[in-house]
């Protein structure tokens, strides 16, 4: 019903392949991308840039760890550290003077190449050693930031990351800042669509289910999986200098240690595997769920007058936070995503439930 | 051993005398401990397999190597790799660097599920679809490689008759409209004597026979390697 396919025909190939075949869908995007362009005018600030933003450069990182996880199938257990590297070089960029718009495409490079150089060692090894390998990258990055004044500034110090300029503009808004992050996330999100589509993410898919197979049609699983490694590290490296740049203001090396890894991980195996909308979902789940568990204990304990002591008020919203990642898996262990695809099939021959697509 | 060009050249022999062993070594996955392979006069020994892919052979699996999670189509298409320049720049600028390629390639794509009768599956999951038809996707992404050599691996295990007669007849077409030499390795008899030129029996890694597949059936020596002796003596 809602998704209606009658009546849709393809005349060449390329509209075949089109990014939204469904009218529906096409629908949806503008509409939702109207309402992220006028998000400020009726969002408050608070909301703004404390959900909203963080939100939309996570799902852009994210993306970029479905890129290797959920594309290509390979392990990285050290995702943080690559974003860590672009925040990193992002903030020292700009305060030697370059440009913002110049710096956060050197963070991007900076991530993508040490990103590889690592990947270039860590692939002769594959599944659970691969990573335990990109977990090394993690602790090595960890140990080589905090233990080299010159990067992070002096033990237990923060850097002050300047403001955003771009073309000589300072943005400092709220909504400028929101902005930033918004086109962001909308070009990863296209990047990520058109891989569905081309020989990439086609040779990508193949690497990850049978690379025996994929040699015998000429696809060098080495160089791909170094392709993606590359391509995930230079989305992870901007954006852990978007998410300086536009959230935290000021870098320290904690933003970046391995629970970050280990979150951004969940967010992708709870969004879903190789999708793209899962990431979305993920992200939000990963970064919201503690807060709205929190809140909902507290107000539950007032509702129904049960007291609560501090200690279990701090641990019982991660217990229910974790019991709930574990549900949704049970429940479709192909997460967020498919579970938005299982509603949207439903309701792609809604009312007729017997055509079964 | 030698196959000339245009051929389809049988490949037969108990299990484990090394037909597969022999594919794997062609294609790259082993280098051979001795000897060397060529391929139009070109020595491909130890070349690895994705390179081996590049220079126009191509092949299919004894038990399939598809790629599931994926369409049919676009298991055919992976098959156009080595024609496609696949990269991170044309991917993000898709509409600019990459629309018109995928478009070429599609066509050649639907010539080839054309040829081999794939329509209605098109756009099926391969994970879904019966074992008849994942065969046959498998060799369409295989032509779709315009190979000039093709090593089909027991193409028929599992079939039924009308399937296995499918099969024979895209190997002919295939030979015949799209220039390809095959080697086919098969334990269907009549299948070997029906459509191939030439053929040869091996055994523990010897050959055993080799020639037109009346005459190597026929010979007492692959008889009793393939069939056993002892019944035919009685």
């Amino acid at each position: 019903m809602l998704f209606r396919q009658a009546g849709i025909f393809h005349t060449d190939y390329s509209a075949d392949r089109a990014l939204f075949p469904i009218p529906a869908d096409r629908w949806m995007i503008g509409i939702l991308l109207l309402l992220a362009l006028a998000a400020p005018i009726y969002m408050n600030t608070l909301y703004l840039s404390s959900y909203l933003l963080p939100w939309l450069v996570w799902t852009a990182g994210a993306l970029g760890l479905n890129l290797i996880l959920g594309w290509a199938g390979q392990f990285h257990l050290g995702y943080a550290a690559v974003m860590g590297i672009g925040a990193y070089a992002a903030v020292h960029a700009t305060r030697a003077g370059i440009p913002w718009e110049i710096a956060i495409v050197l963070a991007g490079i900076t991530a993508a190449v040490i990103g590889s150089v690592f990947a270039f060692a860590a692939l002769r090894v594959k599944g659970l050693y691969l990573a335990l390998s990109t977990l090394a990258l993690q602790f090595v990055m960890d140990w080589t930031i905090s233990h080299v004044p010159a990067i992070s500034g002096g033990t237990q110090a923060t850097l002050q990351a300047p403001d955003i300029r771009l073309l000589g503009w300072a943005v400092t808004s709220d909504a400028g800042l929101y902005y930033v992050a918004l086109v962001w996330c909308v070009l990863v999100t296209s990047f990520m669509l058109n891989l569905r589509r081309t020989a990439l993410g086609r040779a990508l898919v193949a690497v990850r289910e049978k690379d025996y197979a994929a040699a015998v049609i000429g696809v060098n699983s080495f160089y791909f999986k170094l392709v993606a490694f590359a391509t995930s590290s230079f989305i992870g490296g901007v954006s852990g200098a978007i998410l300086i740049g536009t959230f935290y203001h000021a870098v320290t090396p904690e933003q970046f240690s391995v629970d970050v890894s280990i979150q951004a991980l969940a967010m992708v195996i709870v969004g879903g595997l190789g999708s793209i909308i899962g990431s979305y979902f993920g992200a939000a789940f990963i970064l919201l769920m503690p807060g709205v568990m929190n809140s909902f204990i507290s107000w539950a304990a007032t509702k129904f007058g049960f007291s609560l002591g501090i200690e279990t008020l701090a641990h019982l919203p991660q217990a229910f936070y974790g019991a709930l990642i574990i549900g949704f898996l049970l429940i479709e262990p192909l997460g967020l995503g498919k579970i938005y695809n299982n509603i949207r099939d439903y309701l792609l021959v809604w009312p007729f439930g017997y055509t079964k697509k | 051993m030698r196959i000339e060009r245009g051929e389809i050249f049988g490949l037969v022999g108990p299990n484990g005398c090394g037909k597969t062993t022999l594919t794997n070594a062609i294609t790259g996955f082993y280098p051979p401990q001795r000897g060397h392979i060529l391929l139009n006069g070109r020595d491909i020994t130890g070349l690895a397999p994705h390179y081996v892919a590049t220079l126009g052979v191509a092949r299919t699996f004894q038990n399939l190597a598809l790629f599931n999670g994926m369409s049919v189509l676009d298991n055919i298409l992976l098959g156009r790799h080595i024609h496609m320049k696949p990269s991170v720049g044309r991917t993000a600028l898709y509409w600019w660097l990459a629309r018109s390629d995928e478009t070429l390639n599609r066509a050649a794509v639907e010539d080839v599920i054309d040829f081999l009768q794939l329509e209605g599956v098109r756009d099926e999951l391969v994970d879904g679809i019966p074992i008849g038809l994942k065969k046959r996707v498998e060799l369409a992404r295989a032509l779709a490689a315009e190979p000039s050599f093709l090593i089909l691996d027991e193409p028929m295990a599992g079939m039924n008759q009308e399937e296995k007669e499918y099969m024979a007849r895209f190997i002919l077409d295939a030979r015949d409209e799209r220039n390809v030499t095959v080697l086919l390795i098969e334990h269907h008899m009549d299948v070997i004597t029906g459509i191939c030129d030439r053929m040869l029996a091996l055994n523990y890694g010897e050959m055993i026979g080799s020639g037109v597949p009346a005459d190597v059936v026929a010979d007492p020596r692959v008889i009793e390697a393939y069939i056993g002796g002892a019944h035919v003596a009685r």
